[in-house]
């Protein structure tokens, strides 16, 4: 193999072939993946609705969001910063639904009978559209749905006057969590059970004959085995929590009283129904800002991931 | 002495079997809650007597019929949208596993200046924020001209598939795939005077299928689930998918729950067969997109 310095005809022809196989690839993601990260951040400081081309504003998109400057009279932007704070409500999710699909994954990291089929039923939810799923959840949490009656019956509701838990302000972020727990669930527990399967058998058992505790092996050999596997579990997980969107959108719109309304739903109602692109594109990039925060977060608190 | 270890074996025993029966109850109780929302859709959408909501609630159907099924055939062109979304999901499968088997291909085998690069910038985009991304592909299929009506049809589904087609998970699984093929073969190949195209054709692709076969699977699934994009993009309602157009239906008759359940009904099942029977890939998929 020639690498780099040679620069004979064979190796001009390997690099020509090599872009030709990449091409309609990198042509379609430059369009739609890369392009999108360099306009949306050259728009979040200009004006923009679609109709006449994007003009300029500097920071001013940006005052408007935190009300200072130019904006320093009407205070930050209320509904963003609203739908902020419920998304990082809504990062509460994931540590809920990693440490779940860990205890899931140990459970099914057996063989026993019929395991196969509990490792399938935990995967439905996970092939089913938010569509669907917000559909059923809506009728699961219905004044007289399922949920309700359960609720009901363990007395924590009055069955005279049930309401569901969808239109409580108090309980509706709550329950749309629940359902992306439940949705997330089967997902994480198969890449953790692909995790724990790669984590050498012999080292837990030898543990065991050294008298060491069922959780002190879970808590010094497992855990410390599976902290690849939980970096990028917890890091895909933080950053659709703090981007959820379809999970309201099916479920809430936002609501009631603005209980559901996340960060993103505030960008999509600025673009899409407001039509002010180069606004929704600034508060896009504090999102994206604050999500490499956590994403970060997430490194520290894995050890960067580092199996020992 | 005899009779102490008997015991001790037998306590053992014991225990074990106990820990297996807490084990299936938490099992049981796990799955009756991932289950369950499934079952109450499909009791209700083959249900025609008594109310929708009751307490308790029905786990079996007392007059089933395919009533509530006609019914929402007759309230929504429910036909032309499983036609449309078989068409979105056959393209949207067939190229995006052509794009990432191509673009595997050199990114595994072959040295180049700007691999590596390419690689890694390819793959940051999976955790690079993009927040804005709706907004800018919005623009940027407007821009391109695929909305204006006399492109009709396959100019909107040409805008839903697009962005879906350079899938980072499909590129990334094709590559681990191809690095397992050992490279002497590819040389034997090209000592024969064999081209890179007809290497990638002969020998990559078929060495590749299994994974392949994730990947399509996959990539199936999220695209006959998709539903955000698809609202945005589509101007004719005629062309929406089942996803959207369930939604639609939802928004539409709201009170109609039997319908709309018998709709969902409808939305699922393909996916459903496609994972009972892909069921071996799709998990394998899944896995070898965290490991590597």
């Amino acid at each position: 193999m020639n690498l780099g310095g040679q620069r004979n005809p064979r190796w001009a022809r390997t690099l020509l072939i090599a872009y030709g196989f990449m091409l309609p690839l990198l042509g379609v993601k430059a369009v739609y993946t890369f392009w999108p990260i360099l306009f949306g951040t050259y728009l979040a400081f200009t004006e923009y609705n679609l109709i006449s081309p994007p003009r300029w504003v500097g920071l001013r998109n940006f005052e408007e969001l935190f009300g200072v400057g130019a904006f320093g009279g009407r205070g930050p932007d209320r509904d963003f910063w609203y739908g902020l704070i419920n998304s990082l409500k809504y990062v509460l999710v994931v540590p809920l639904i990693q440490i779940l699909s860990i205890g899931l994954a140990m459970l099914v990291n057996r063989q026993i009978p019929l395991i196969g089929l509990f490792r399938t039923a935990y995967y439905v939810p996970v092939v089913t559209s938010f569509a669907v799923v917000g559909l059923m959840w809506g009728w699961m949490y219905n004044a007289f749905g399922p949920v309700n009656f359960i609720l009901t019956r363990l007395h924590l509701l009055n069955p005279e006057n049930p309401s569901s838990l969808l239109s409580n302000p108090a309980t509706a972020l709550l329950a749309v969590m629940f359902v992306t727990l439940w949705k997330g669930l089967g997902y994480y527990m198969v890449l953790y059970l692909a995790g724990l399967q790669s984590i050498d058998r012999s080292l837990e058992e030898a543990a065991l004959m050294d008298g060491a505790s069922r959780w002190q092996v879970f808590r010094h050999v497992t855990l410390p085995g599976l902290r690849p596997t939980i970096l990028v579990c917890s890091l895909l997980s933080t950053i659709s929590a703090i981007k959820v969107f379809d999970e309201i959108f099916v479920m809430t719109g936002g609501g009631p009283a603005g209980s559901t309304y996340t960060a993103m739903f505030f960008v999509y109602s600025a673009a899409f129904q407001n039509f002010r692109y180069g606004y929704a594109a600034a508060a896009g990039l504090v999102v994206a800002g604050v999500s490499l925060g956590l994403g970060l977060l997430n490194f520290r608190l894995t050890r960067g991931g580092q199996a020992s | 002495m005899k009779n102490l270890e008997a015991s001790r074996v037998r306590r053992k025993r014991w225990r074990a079997a106990l820990t297996n029966l807490l084990v299936y109850a938490v099992l049981i109780a796990v799955a009756v809650v991932s289950l369950y929302p499934f079952l109450w859709t499909l009791v209700t959408s083959l249900e025609t007597q008594g109310g929708i909501f009751e307490f308790p609630p029905k786990l079996l159907p007392q007059a089933p019929s395919w009533r509530n099924y006609a019914a929402v055939l007759e309230l929504v062109p429910l036909a032309r949208q499983f036609l449309n979304s078989l068409i979105l999901s056959f393209f949207g499968v067939f190229l995006s596993v052509l794009f990432c088997t191509l673009a595997a291909y050199p990114l595994a085998k072959m040295e180049f200046p700007g691999r590596n690069f390419i690689f890694y910038a390819i793959l940051a985009t999976l955790v690079l924020p993009n927040e804005a991304g709706l907004i800018v592909n919005y623009v940027t299929t407007a821009k391109l001209g695929l909305l204006k009506p006399e492109l009709g049809a396959v100019g909107q589904f040409a805008a839903i598939i697009l962005p879906a087609l350079p899938s980072t998970v499909g590129l990334f699984l094709m590559r681990q795939a191809y690095l397992s093929v050992p490279s002497e073969l590819l040389e034997a190949a090209r000592m024969d005077g064999a081209s890179e195209l007809l290497i990638w054709r002969r020998i990559m692709l078929p060495l590749a299928m299994p994974t392949i076969a994730a990947f399509g699977i996959l990539q199936f699934v999220a695209i006959w689930n998709s539903f955000l994009w698809p609202v945005i993009i589509l101007r004719d309602r005629e062309l929406y998918p089942l996803a959207a157009g369930l939604l639609d239906l939802a928004g539409t008759f709201a009170t109609n729950t039997r319908a709309i359940s018998a709709g969902a009904v409808i939305q699922i099942i393909p996916i459903l067969i496609l994972f009972f029977v892909f069921q071996r890939y799709f998990m394998r998929g899944l896995e070898g997109a965290v490991k590597g």
